[in-house]
């Protein structure tokens, strides 16, 4: 490629041969003929390379090769010194002035060549470096979402344009060099462990971020890459969402009420007898407008599950009165469709606790069962059957109906999938009972399995791993507030470092005791009744293990007269209340050593 | 206050669940029926009806149901008589929130209007046990 290059010579007869020889390699070359001239023609155009006389007045080729230096910052411009000087040492000067190379005059022209050859392709090295790194610039600058990179201390090494638009927590502009904590309120380590943070926007509210870390090295050097994306308009969806589907709910629901009401009375012969040729047909309405209902529940979950936005409220949990309460819940359907339901369970069973959402259990049981029952003959039987065995608890549902045809066992736990529109009763079906159900038992943490049973009738076995000895690695506290609100917030505070089983009244407390001892009770005595019994079932509660009461219907006098210390949640926070704890347990720590 | 669950006021929105409510729980039931459409006409009746149970709706336009329970419960004549919330499916948070604000128990819609009248009876039953005296 030819080299665009600078010719600086005062002496003319010199600087047009050299000139000569330079376009005769191919190059294009423009003379100067003094330093000041050279400087004027640098700062308009830079050429490629510059070849410059040692010896000119004025502005010697020392000095300008110096000033050149200056000039051109960091973009490298090849200087190569020409002298007919002899010696070294003019050589080095040169070499010391900044100069990359020198050559003797008269200049050789195949040493000329070959030099001319060389920093022609280290030039040509030096402009793709150029060009691939102005990609990754424009690249990182047309990305919307903020990306920073950050040293291993946590420092700002580099932003991109989007993140220009960021702020520190104190409305401080974000710079190269701000530490992380100011812009994120954590430390680094604490950073890396996050999927979510909330940063500020520059002369505007916080907002939350999702978080995508990635660490990296250069040569040895540990960076982090943060890349950030905006969640408000995510979570505005979904608050949208969540609020379109309670009032479809309520909406969906409201003239369904009127519709089943106004039948049932109807049918009951509130409005006086029907005559008999009515009946069947009110029967048809009614049927339907039940199953219209299940379809609205079932949509509403299946939403929810999908979405993940369903709460569960998994702990550990003795399975055998469960199993009673959901034969006792569908025993009356069994009892209209002629279909009678036994329950097995060894005594095993009783002992086992399995970590299960109560409420999300029995609606998979009563899935179940009712598909169970619809699918069964008049007389028949269906039979519920628990076991523990070395993988956990399984509980199988068999019924005596017509079995699962092949061609529908592959997708049967899939959306809208029903076997087929023979059987009468199973149309009342929605399509969507299995998918749930297999949904609710995988966020549970178990699976779902189904068998045929010497070809008459199937088998629906869900298994779920037994609760371990140790519930939790996190120190258990039981907090007793009849406020949900107080009890979701002190969950909160409190979520890092323990577990926290939040009731609202003691008699809940116990129950939730004898499941897990916890190792530390707060109580708020508001609402509670007597504040002393209160206090003495906090105590009884703790037994012997420490107890803090944690409300605002106390003072401290009440305090000491019941020996508890007590944190005013009207006069603290979550820093607090932490701290509270933490020396509440120290404290019976101590006490436990010394005793 | 009445020995027998003989007065149920109904707090509900819509016109079409009043009626079927009034039906249910007076010609079926035989119960003796008031129904409001709002939580601020409740408020006035309760005094004057004095009901020996009162079914609110949850979800209401001026007041909601839980608001209404709460400032029920202010009114002299109204300490100690049990309030049944009416409700569609609620999820368990949402459901231990209501029973929190003091209600005795849960109806869910839609109800079957024929055994309405006997479904709210233990309600009452669990809350005479509670009232002092």
């Amino acid at each position: 490629m030819p080299l665009d290059i600078l010719v600086v010579d005062d002496i003319q007869e010199s600087r047009r041969s050299l000139c000569a020889l330079v376009s005769e390699l191919g190059h294009h070359a423009t003379g100067a003929n003094s330093g000041r001239a050279a400087l004027d023609r640098i700062r308009q155009r830079l050429p490629d390379l510059v070849l410059v006389d040692l010896l000119m007045p004025e502005l010697d080729g020392f000095e300008l090769t110096r000033l050149l230096r200056e000039l051109t910052g960091e973009r490298w411009l090849p200087v190569i010194a020409t002298s007919s000087l002899q010696g070294d040492e003019h050589v080095i000067q040169a070499l010391r002035s900044g100069a990359d190379d020198y050559l003797s005059r008269p200049v050789n022209p195949a040493l000329l060549q070959a030099k001319l050859r060389h920093y022609g392709s280290v030039l040509a090295l030096q402009a793709r470096h150029a060009s691939l790194a102005q990609r990754q610039r424009d690249i990182l600058d047309n990305i919307l979402d903020p990306v920073l990179t950050l040293d291993a201390t946590g420092r700002l090494e580099e932003l991109n344009r989007a993140a220009l638009s960021l702020a520190r927590l104190n409305g401080q502009p974000v710079t190269i060099g701000t530490p992380c904590v100011d812009i994120f309120g954590i430390e680094l380590p604490a950073l890396l462990a996050r999927r979510e943070c909330r940063v500020r926007r520059g002369g505007g509210a916080e907002y939350a971020a999702e978080l995508g870390l990635s660490e990296w090295q250069e040569m040895g050097v540990v960076h982090y890459t943060v890349v950030l994306r905006d969640l408000t308009e995510r979570r505005q969806v979904e608050r949208m969402k969540d609020e379109f589907l309670a009032t479809v709910s309520h909406e969906l629901r409201t003239p369904l009420t009127s519709v089943m009401g106004a039948l049932g009375l109807l049918a009951g012969g509130a409005a006086g007898t029907l005559p008999a040729a009515a009946l069947p047909l009110a029967e048809v309405a009614r049927r339907n407008g039940e199953r219209l209902g299940r379809l609205i529940d079932d949509i509403l979950d299946l939403t929810k599950l999908e979405g993940d936005r369903m709460a569960l409220h998994l702990r550990p949990q003795s399975v055998a009165p469960l199993l009673r309460e959901c034969i006792a819940a569908n025993q009356s359907y069994a009892q209209r469709a002629g279909v009678a339901l036994s329950l097995e369970q060894p005594a095993e069973v009783a002992q086992a606790e399995v970590a299960l959402d109560a409420d999300r259990f029995l609606q998979v049981m009563a899935n179940l069962l009712s598909n169970a029952i619809n699918h069964s003959p008049q007389g028949e039987t269906v039979r519920v059957a628990a076991r523990i065995d070395a993988a956990g608890l399984r509980v199988t549902v068999v019924d005596r109906g017509p079995g699962i045809p092949p061609q529908f066992r592959a997708h049967m736990f899939e959306k809208f999938s029903q076997a087929d529109g023979t059987d009468q009763r199973a149309q009342g079906g929605t399509g969507l009972g299995l998918y749930i159900t297999r949904m609710l038992v995988e966020r549970m943490g178990g699976r779902i399995s189904v068998d045929e049973v010497n070809g008459t009738g199937s088998a629906f076995s869900v298994h779920f791993r037994r609760a371990a000895a140790t519930v939790s690695p996190l120190p258990s506290l039981l907090h007793v507030d009849s406020d949900y609100q107080a009890r979701a917030r002190v969950a909160r505070w409190l979520a890092d470092a323990f577990s926290v089983e939040g009731v609202a009244t003691l008699a809940q407390a116990e129950s939730a005791a004898a499941l897990q001892a916890p190792a530390m009770v707060i109580g708020n005595p508001q609402a509670q009744g007597s504040s002393e019994a209160f206090c003495d079932g906090l105590k009884r509660l703790a037994s012997g293990k420490p107890v803090l009461l944690y409300g605002d219907s106390i003072d401290q006098a009440f305090c000491t007269r019941v020996a508890l210390p007590w944190l005013s949640p009207s006069r603290s926070g979550a820093d607090e209340l932490l701290a509270a704890v933490r020396r509440a347990l120290t404290a019976a720590r101590r006490e436990g050593t010394e005793a | 206050m009445s020995e027998e669950l003989r007065r149920v006021m109904c707090v509900e929105d819509d016109a079409d669940i009043r009626m079927i409510l009034e039906f249910s729980l007076g010609t079926v039931g035989g119960y003796e029926v008031r129904c409001c459409a709002g939580g601020r006409a409740a408020l006035q009746q309760a005094p004057l009806f004095r009901p020996d149970l009162v079914l609110l709706d949850v979800m209401m336009p001026d007041l909601s149901g839980p608001q209404t329970l709460v400032a029920l419960r202010e009114l002299p004549s109204m300490q100690g008589v049990p309030v049944v919330f009416m409700t569609a499916k609620a999820m368990p948070d949402e459901l231990e929130q209501l029973l929190e604000h003091g209600a005795t128990g849960l109806i869910v819609k839609p109800f079957d209007p024929m055994t309405l009248p006997q479904d709210i009876r233990p309600y009452w039953e669990h809350g005479r046990g509670r009232r002092p005296g």
